[in-house]
């Protein structure tokens, strides 16, 4: 077990009382998987993943990675060296190229990386499916797709075992849509990583090895 | 890439808003370097007119205090002397570096002529009819002379007082260059002064009382040096250059016998005496004074050489007021519209500053690539403007002196403490110089006012909230 989210609350205050996202929440989560989380809009989908991402803190419970509680680890540090996310809109720095935006992230962690940041940051694009010329693009020249394939070498860069997804794949075709969540599958099974997906998507929840339906803010695993 | 790479990448990729700010920045640069220029140039000229105003002293009455006083108050007031024990009292403090007391005499000649740029000029044709006594007998307590020791006068010939002639007040002089040549006289002569008691009748015909000859051995002959001629008012010049040259130096005990004859029985009579000193230091000054002030008598005050500066460099006090407050304008301006400006780029690039967070750069980081944009733009600015705003210093303050000197008359201000310096000499000694000193002074205000300016544009990037950003 990599992901361990125990009795996590979330709420909001509103007056007196108080409206829960999140309720005694427990889920946990292996390497070597793909998981997606399903959920309607509104349904704490990605209030999950702030929280499994250290971009927030719940007001209950904890997250637990390799058996250390995130807030131990400290929010930034596990951010940094141990978890790449990957978000809907892609956010990648406009003014950068794509393998620029991969070599910030290879700057940031401390985690052991090989040298050469460049060429690890080309092979990975390769890889993901972005051609040299390509890379030496700023991310703005490149199609939705390819920014999404920057985004998740980017997260890959780090060199970490868990990769958190909020619905990477929500402005693309179905076309690009498959081939990102081949890439998701592959790095679970081929690179062992834990890749936890958020979606709303039931085709692409069939194709991870299990699904998590959110509904109220109450986690399960049938629908 | 670490985040100074990164700051250097996102100068280069966002040339629009670096070149905004890089201009908005070398305009803010020139006002402030102008500044720091004119306030510099007026410090220096401050300096330097001090330094060769010296560090003389001298104690008289307080006349500001005099003309506030009531009539009736002016009616019972009595002016106290200052006697010879006070004056060598504050003679022996440790600030002083030598110190004299003089007493003067108006005495007239029948032996010898008086000097008179005004006659030399006709050729000898003008009389000196009713001038009246035409010599200052300058008694001094000082023996090697305090106008030679400071400069002031050159001993051309001869030799100065030994301290037995100034006790004695033995009847011997120094006189003037111009004086001698113009009386043939040589150290080791001897000519002869007239001290006439004069009783004027009420159809004002003046009458001589009494008259005694004062005879008076020629030991050494001075030249002046600090009354300069480049001056533009040669009347004025030639009568300060004449008191000068007719100015006979004895021994104060010599002047003091002929004031006593000439008072005759007058049972009040005491020698008044003008104390000069010198001190080592010009930063003496004030602890003088605050030592000296509790001594004086009532009415009576510290006047220092220095003091005179106020009244020659009116046109420099008010630029340098000027530019003290267009500086700290500049500033508070530069720190307001930096601040805004680099707020609003922020604030474009919250995304950006969103994505560092959520790789979990740590904010100081993302701090510190802020400040090396806005730091590198800034000394670019700075440095542009340096050489500008040192030119836009030297233009603004050659208009501003032309019109604060033409607004006032051209005078020449020659004080008891003989300076001859005037409001040119002030304003030649002005200079609007590109330094080393202003150098750091601009870069130190500068990069102080940009670190001030991006106080809270960096409170914006610590408050921000990376999960309201990216999700």
């Amino acid at each position: 077990m990599i992901l361990e989210a125990k009795d996590l609350n979330y709420y909001y205050q509103d007056g007196e009382s108080r409206r829960f996202v999140l309720k005694n929440t427990n889920v946990s989560f292996d390497k070597g998987k793909f998981y997606t989380i399903l959920g309607q809009s509104g349904s704490g989908k990605t209030t999950l993943l702030s929280l499994l991402s250290a971009m927030d803190t719940p007001h209950n419970g904890e997250v637990v990675f390799d058996g250390k509680n995130i807030l131990e680890i400290g929010h930034d540090n596990y951010r940094r060296n141990k978890v790449g996310i990957i978000f809907q809109s892609y956010n990648l720095i406009p003014t950068f190229t794509a393998v620029e935006n991969v070599l910030i992230s290879m700057s940031i962690t401390e985690n052991e990386l090989p040298d050469n940041h460049k060429t690890v940051a080309y092979n990975l694009l390769d890889y993901i499916g972005i051609s040299q010329d390509k890379a030496n693009r700023t991310v703005n020249k490149l199609s939705g797709g390819e920014q999404q394939r920057v985004a998740i070498a980017r997260a890959l860069s780090t060199n970490v075992e868990l990769i958190l997804a909020d619905e990477p794949t929500g402005n693309l075709d179905e076309e690009m849509e498959q081939e990102i969540i081949d890439i998701f599958k592959k790095l679970a099974h081929e690179h062992e990583k834990c890749v936890i997906m958020v979606t709303h998507s039931n085709d692409i929840a069939e194709q991870s090895d299990q699904t998590f339906y959110l509904k109220k803010g109450v986690l399960n695993t049938n629908e | 890439m670490n985040f100074f790479k990164r700051g250097l990448l996102s100068i280069t990729r966002r040339k629009g808003k670096s070149l905004i700010l890089l201009a908005v920045l070398f305009i803010l640069g020139n006002v402030i370097a102008g500044a720091i220029s004119i306030s510099q140039a007026t410090a220096n000229v401050e300096e330097s007119i001090k330094e060769r105003l010296g560090t003389g002293a001298t104690l008289e009455l307080d006349y500001e205090a005099l003309d506030s006083m009531e009539e009736s108050e002016m009616m019972n007031l009595e002016i106290p002397n200052l006697g010879e024990d006070l004056i060598n009292q504050i003679g022996e403090l440790p600030y002083v570096k030598y110190y004299d007391y003089n007493t003067t005499a108006f005495l007239a000649s029948e032996e010898i002529e008086s000097y008179n740029p005004m006659m030399e000029e006709a050729e000898g044709e003008v009389e000196m009819e009713g001038m009246g006594p035409q010599f200052q007998l300058k008694g001094v307590n000082y023996a090697p002379l305090l106008d030679i020791e400071e400069g002031k006068s050159e001993l051309v010939d001869g030799r100065v007082f030994t301290d037995e002639e100034i006790e004695n007040g033995t009847p011997v002089a120094i006189i003037s260059k111009k004086l001698a040549d113009l009386n043939n006289l040589q150290v080791g002569d001897t000519f002869s002064l007239s001290n006439e008691i004069y009783e004027y009748s009420e159809s004002g015909e003046e009458e001589v009382l009494d008259s005694r000859d004062v005879p008076l051995e020629v030991i050494g002959i001075f030249e002046p040096k600090t009354v300069n001629s480049d001056t533009e008012n040669p009347e004025e010049f030639d009568y300060m250059d004449m008191d000068f040259q007719n100015t006979i130096y004895v021994a104060n005990e010599l002047v003091s016998q002929e004031m006593e004859f000439s008072v005759g029985d007058m049972p009040e009579y005491e020698d008044y005496y003008v104390p000069f000193f010198v001190l080592n230091e010009p930063e003496d000054a004030e602890a003088f004074e605050e030592e000296v002030s509790p001594l004086l008598p009532d009415l009576f005050i510290v006047r220092h050489a220095s003091d005179s500066y106020d009244s020659i460099a009116s046109p420099i006090e008010s630029m340098s007021n000027l530019s003290k407050y267009v500086l700290i304008a500049s500033v508070i301006t530069t720190i307001l519209i930096i601040g805004l400006v680099v707020l609003l780029f922020l604030r474009d690039r919250k995304r950006e500053l969103g994505i560092y967070l959520s790789l979990g750069e740590s904010r100081m980081r993302v701090v510190g690539q802020i400040i090396t944009e806005v730091l590198i733009i800034s000394i670019i600015g700075m440095t542009l403007s340096l050489f500008t705003g040192n030119l836009l210093a030297q233009t603004v303050s050659d208009s501003l002196i032309d019109n604060d000197n033409n607004q006032s008359e051209e005078e020449i201000y020659y004080t008891e403490m003989q300076t001859d310096l005037t409001t040119e000499d002030v304003i030649d000694a002005y200079e609007v110089n590109l330094t080393g000193d202003f150098i750091l002074l601009f870069y130190a205000v500068g990069i102080i006012t940009i670190l001030l300016s991006t106080v809270i544009p960096l409170i914006y990037i610590i408050r921000l909230n990376p999960k309201k950003i990216m999700m």
